[in-house]
């Protein structure tokens, strides 16, 4: 997916900043804080897995998700966010 | 402007959940510990290990777990061995094995959902957690009474035999049970029972000479030197002496009793300081348990009050009270009355706990009692009786 593609949807970028502010999550809990159903959640972080961007553990019926800590998109991701997060305070 | 000074030098060391270096009359008990858990240096892997701990409310069980915790979890990490101490006080989640339980995996996975699955899937899940993570986990369920309470047989069973489910995976999880008696463990089965009963340490009451110690080390941590005297030292060790042993409640009184000696910017820790703290912990005397004495009771008791406050000493002698009550009795225009009639006033005053006495040893001449204030400041008992004297005389 080209880069545009993936960024261009509110959604994606919400689920992006949340894990990058919390660190870790499971999917009802995303979908509680973006105000989405658990569907639509679950296809926007399978979309940002596919891009290496996001991994996720499977603990029985919970799927926790956090940033790909080997992936050079995710480190990426978690610096704009940071950037973004602290010029905003400034 | 006046220049605040406090008597502290730290009073954080005085606080609950500090863990102090060196834990004086526990060392057997620590030394035993790491003895039990040994294994978990050299081949954390091969197996795991149950330890009872029990004894009396202010015993120290909980200090010395934790101090054992930091010792054991610093020494494996010295070594490789990733090993994490969790330290989780039952009453604090009212017993419950699912919130225990949920607790741990919060420490590896933070906002772990709690909703969703059971006790028993989240065990599962803690060991999948440590078996990724490589790490081995020594749990302390501290008030281990309130688990068993709330969960019975089940959920011990479950914490103790959890490696038969895992045959030919790493032992994750050994468990250390911190209880007052062992009686609590009466009310499991029989099997549960034998998991658990092998390996127990029992902290016997600590003796006044031992709280002393402890408090020594305590004051020499907390406070600026010099500032609290021998005397208040001893009398907050005789008062946790003849509150079932107990070091914490001894603890307790020393800080506030730093507390009242910086409000009054003494710049030292008075046996009347003492006397105050204990009187904010405890209900103070009941006015009514006053008013029920007798005048020369009243006056003896006034007696002993305005020594300990005017010498801000912790002890009174016998010989000094009978003293003492001869000057109250002056100001009241009384006769006073015999040895033998203060002796029986001693013993009624001790009986209603208004005042203590004990017998010491004072060099080649043989016993002598002092007699000490344990709840009750000696500036507020001396008001207290000077008004109700001052009242039976109108």
């Amino acid at each position: 997916m080209n880069l545009e593609d993936v960024f261009c949807s509110k959604l994606r970028m919400k689920i992006l900043k949340i894990i990058a502010q919390v660190g870790e999550l499971n999917v009802s809990e995303i979908a509680r804080r973006l105000g989405a159903n658990y569907q639509t959640t679950s296809t926007h972080l399978k979309i940002l897995e596919d891009e290496g961007i996001l991994q996720h553990k499977v603990f029985g019926r919970i799927r926790l998700y956090r940033l790909n800590e080997h992936s050079p998109k995710a480190k990426a991701v978690q610096k704009l966010i940071d950037a973004w997060e602290h010029a905003n305070k400034q | 402007m006046p220049q605040y000074r406090s008597i502290f030098k730290d009073e954080t060391k005085l606080d609950i959940n500090f863990v102090p270096y060196r834990l004086p009359h526990r060392n057997r008990e620590l030394h035993l510990l790491m003895e039990f858990f040994s294994f978990a240096l050299q081949f954390p892997e091969r197996m795991t290990q149950r330890v009872m701990i029990t004894g009396d409310v202010g015993t120290g069980k909980t200090v010395l777990s934790q101090r054992f915790g930091a010792d054991i979890t610093r020494e494996a990490n010295k070594r490789g061995v990733n090993l994490r101490y969790v330290h989780v006080n039952c009453r604090e989640y009212r017993g419950s094995l699912f919130l225990i339980l949920h607790h741990i995996v919060s420490i590896f996975h933070p906002n772990f959902p709690k909703r969703g699955y059971s006790a028993e899937e989240l065990l599962r899940m803690l060991l999948r957690i440590l078996d990724d993570e490589s790490t081995y986990v020594i749990l302390a369920l501290d008030e281990f009474e309130s688990l068993i309470e709330r969960e019975g047989s089940e959920a011990v069973y479950k914490l103790t035999r959890l490696q038969e489910i895992r045959q030919n995976k790493p032992q994750r999880l050994s468990l250390v049970c911190i209880l007052r008696n062992l009686k609590a463990i009466e009310q499991l089965d029989a099997s549960t029972r034998s998991t658990l009963q092998s390996n127990i340490i029992t902290l016997e009451k600590y003796s006044k000479e031992q709280l002393i110690d402890i408090l020594n080390d305590r004051v020499s941590l907390a406070f600026k030197p010099s500032t609290v005297p021998e005397d208040t030292v001893s009398l907050i060790g005789e008062l946790a002496f003849s509150e079932a042993g107990n070091a914490r409640f001894g603890i307790e009184l020393l800080w506030r009793a730093g507390k009242y000696a910086d409000a009054e910017d003494l710049g030292v820790v008075t046996p009347e300081c003492v006397r105050k703290a204990v009187s904010s912990i405890y209900p103070a005397v009941r006015k009514n348990d006053l008013a029920f004495l007798s005048l020369h009771e009243k006056l003896f008791l006034l007696g002993i009050a305005k020594f300990l406050k005017e010498s801000q000493k912790a002890y009174i002698s016998l010989a000094e009270a009978e003293q003492a009550y001869a000057v109250a009795c002056e100001e009241f225009n009384e006769n006073s009355h015999s040895h033998t009639q203060l002796w029986k006033y001693l013993q009624n005053l001790s009986n209603v706990s208004i005042l203590k006495t004990e017998v010491s040893v004072i060099g080649s001449r043989g016993r002598s009692t002092i007699i000490y204030l344990p709840r009750i400041s000696a500036h507020e008992l001396e008001k207290e009786l000077w008004a109700l004297l001052e009242k039976g005389q109108e």
